[in-house]
């Protein structure tokens, strides 16, 4: 397949210029299996949290779209507990909206985007749809103790070691590449 | 081969030495492309068409080029038709038979066949891999031809259309003993989603004998039958009847005996058959007859006696089955027939062909074993949960079409039977070559059901997916072309000792997949086929079965691509010097010059082989994702 010249050059395009706030690596030597950290964004309940995802690249890429889920758990009305993402660029047409033309790079930002502005009105998960449409404060508290509880929590090991910072800073230190 | 070779390297492989099979394939893709910027138009067309071009880094340099040597030195096989099918290859063997249609030029096609001797041929289109195998025995004059088509939709699933098509020679030889075999239909089988098909048209003689002993035996002592068959290794069970009742064999014709793939039940149903042997004697021969499970059976046994030599192990404990499992009512009206002409004559053929097509799915996991059929048998016999069979007979040809389905496996089974006055015996008189031609249609014609099938699917895909609603069934049943007696059906499984007529009862209703064979072209010899089109070129029949099944399983959001003469409309051109410099955003390459290009009604650019492909699934524009197919269109009009 195209993919892994495809890929090669998508990795390098990830690692010289990597979309702020997303890192994106290969896995033991595996170029079909990546893994990708987007930084919560500033002024949403993810603010301080890294958000690590899976992503597996099908044999058929770009013809498919890569197949991507969130590792870290996460509070959000299109993510469902398992980390599967209700996002159409990760579809094929005529029910998604793949093409070849997008990228890692570029749908690892929309996914980004997604975590910024949550779509209630196609959500994966209804209660939490529902919350953030009707009760957003409780949503945004939710989600900011699910951040807390999962997305910052590894950082805290590193961070203790350098005396218990808070996540914001451990992210900088987390962040390998980026 | 080649394409469930790759398919295992590359599941193999992988974690072995990861990094340098990624360097390899990188090297790889990069002489693919640099290959197709060599290529001329008329060139990479044609290996675009036949498939041969598969995807990048799968293939070296070399490899392809030798691809493209072969194809071009062998036009008459692959090229004739430019456009059409051969590009989906799986087709190439209905069309071979097109082409001959008229007169003894059939015969030819067939004696070519038959003298091409042992050869492999393997091809790729998209994401779809196809392998096509002659096998001769120059004693026996047996000949098989399969043909293999693997689908790879997603990661996970992998589709196969097996085509097989056996036949003995056509002279008059006693080919009574050998039982050929097909070595290569086994391999197919190694992925997760399998889909077979099976033609096998196959002159009844060899094989069957075997099963006539027992058929006959099993009516007058049901008990015996059941002791019998156990005992005998699986394989040999074959063997073992011919020895013992010479006779019989020729008697009936062995028509449908082995081919199916239902053998498993027979157990269950042993009482049944025998019923049926008895009631369907009588009847068959005119009428339908609705004894699914006895048929599965029998034609099982076909199945798997060429096969059985090639595979042991693994299916034996089908094969017991299927051994035991009696192949009676088959004999009863084909057989009857034959019987009647050949009777004595040792060295004759049975009379008839049996044109067997076989559809079925396996998902991951469900078996692995090299011997398709054996494997298909096997799981036949364990899991016949929802089967439904429908048998027609008109103008002494008579069809069956019968499905299958439990958990996960879905088989659909054609087979069409028809008696010809002994082929071995006059050469190649007018008599055969109606014969032959006849069987053609025949043939032909069961493509043609599936395409039907897969049409009226696709249609509804479009429109409405009502296809499959029993009404289309039984418009299917109504069609005037189809013969008069239509119906039976059962479910094997659950109700073993029912009678035929009690079984009748299941079919239709059963049928929601609209599968129930149009028998139209049964009975015809020369007329073409009504609802499906064979001339259709843009569709292949196998592709579309393809589709089909896909379709009916899982998402019905298949994308819906473009043929390849839409393709083909589309404009390209040479990436030139003068250009500013530009990517390809499929691959994200940028272009080199001497690029083939092709430009989209919107106007966006990309590699030829790059676009294609995603063309072949998709209907949009990879960047605005307009629909290229209007566009296009008007652009013809105009």
């Amino acid at each position: 397949m195209q993919r892994a010249s495809r890929l090669k050059r998508e990795l390098q395009m990830l690692s010289s210029e990597p979309p702020p706030g997303i890192t994106c690596w290969q896995t033991e030597e595996r170029i079909d299996d990546l893994r990708a950290q987007i930084v919560g964004g500033t002024e949403t309940p993810y603010e301080g949290g890294v958000f690590t995802l899976e992503i597996n690249v099908p044999e058929r890429y770009p013809f498919e779209p890569p197949k991507i889920r969130f590792l870290t758990p996460i509070y959000h009305p299109n993510i469902d507990n398992s980390g599967r993402i209700c996002h159409d660029a990760l579809k094929l047409p005529p029910k998604g909206a793949w093409k070849p033309s997008l990228n890692i790079s570029t749908v690892l930002t929309s996914i980004q985007l997604l975590m910024a502005e949550p779509n209630p009105d196609d959500p994966l998960m209804a209660d939490i749809s529902s919350e953030f449409k009707y009760n957003k404060q409780l949503f945004e508290e939710k989600a900011r103790k699910w951040t807390q509880e999962h997305a910052v929590q590894k950082n805290k090991v590193t961070a203790r070691v350098s005396s218990s910072t808070l996540a914001s800073d451990a992210n900088t230190q987390t962040h390998p590449v980026a | 081969m080649e394409g469930s070779d790759s398919v295992g390297q590359s599941g193999s492989d992988q974690p072995e030495s990861p990094r340098r099979r990624q360097l390899d394939r990188l090297g790889r893709e990069e002489a693919f492309y640099q290959f197709v910027n060599n290529l001329s138009n008329e060139d990479y067309r044609l290996m675009r068409d036949n498939n041969l071009l598969g995807t990048p880094g799968e293939a070296t340099e070399d490899e392809l080029f030798s691809r493209l040597q072969q194809i071009k030195d062998s036009p008459q096989q692959q090229n004739n038709t430019p456009n059409a099918e051969n590009g989906e290859d799986p087709v190439e063997p209905p069309e071979s038979f097109e082409d001959p249609a008229s007169g003894d030029s059939l015969l030819d096609w067939l004696n070519t066949v038959r003298r091409t001797g042992n050869t492999t041929r393997t091809g790729h289109r998209g994401n779809q891999s196809w392998r096509a195998v002659s096998h001769t025995n120059p004693n026996s004059g047996d000949f098989r031809f399969s043909l293999e088509i693997s689908v790879n939709r997603d990661l996970a699933e992998l589709l196969i259309l097996l085509l097989l098509l056996k036949g003995s020679s056509l002279e008059g030889q006693d080919v009574v003993a050998n039982p050929p075999q097909v070595p290569m239909e086994t391999e197919v089988v190694e992925e997760s989603v399998v889909e077979e098909l099976a033609v096998i048209v196959e002159p009844e003689p060899e094989v069957e004998e075997v099963v006539s002993q027992e058929i006959l035996e099993p009516p007058s002592s049901p008990a015996s039958l059941l002791a019998q068959r156990p005992l005998s290794p699986p394989r040999r069970g074959l063997r073992r009847p011919r020895s013992h009742s010479p006779e019989p064999r020729r008697t009936r014709a062995r028509t449908a005996r082995s081919r199916s793939p239902f053998n498993l039940d027979q157990l269950d149903s042993l009482s049944n058959q025998r019923h049926v042997h008895s009631s369907l004697g009588p009847s068959a021969a005119t009428s339908n007859i609705s004894v699914p499970q006895v048929e599965g059976s029998s034609r099982t046994r076909q199945h798997v006696l060429p096969r059985q030599g090639t595979t042991d192990g693994d299916v034996q404990p089908s094969r017991a089955a299927a051994e035991s499992a009696p192949e009676v009512q088959n004999v009863t009206s084909q057989e009857g027939e034959a019987a009647v002409g050949d009777g004595g004559s040792t060295g004759r053929r049975p009379p008839t062909i049996m044109l067997d097509l076989q559809v079925r799915r396996v998902r991951p996991g469900e078996y692995r074993q090299r011997d398709s059929i054996a494997s298909r048998t096997r799981s036949r016999s364990q899991n016949s949960n929802n089967t439904f069979l429908y048998e027609s007979e008109r103008g002494g040809f008579r069809r069956t079409f019968s499905r299958s389905e439990r958990a996960g496996v879905r088989t659909y089974v054609s087979t069409i039977r028809i008696p010809i006055r002994r082929i071995s015996d006059a050469g190649l008189g007018e008599a055969t070559s109606m014969a032959l031609q006849s069987m053609i249609r025949q043939i032909m014609t069961g493509f043609g059901e599936l395409g039907y099938l897969m049409d009226s699917d696709s249609d509804s895909l479009d429109s409405n997916r009502g296809a499959n609603t029993p009404a289309d069934l039984a418009d299917v049943l109504n069609n005037p072309g189809t013969t008069p007696a239509a119906a039976p059906t059962a479910d094997v499984d659950d109700e073993p000792p029912v009678v035929a007529g009690v079984r009748a009862r299941t079919a239709e209703i059963d049928v929601d997949e609209g599968l129930a064979a149009g028998p139209p072209a049964s009975g015809g010899r020369a007329r073409p086929r009504p609802p499906v089109s064979l001339e259709e070129p843009s569709s292949l029949p196998f592709l579309r079965l393809a589709h089909f099944f896909l379709l009916n399983d899982d998402d019905e959001d298949q994308p819906q691509g473009l043929t390849k003469e839409q393709i083909d409309n589309l404009s390209m051109r040479n990436f030139g010097e003068s250009d500013a410099l530009k990517t390809c955003s499929v691959c994200i390459t940028e272009y080199a010059e001497g690029n083939k290009l092709r430009k989209l009604p919107c106007s966006h650019e990309y590699h030829v082989h790059c676009i294609d492909r995603w063309l072949s699934e998709n209907s949009t524009c990879p960047i605005c994702r307009r629909a290229v197919l209007v566009s296009a269109n008007r652009e013809s009009v105009v």
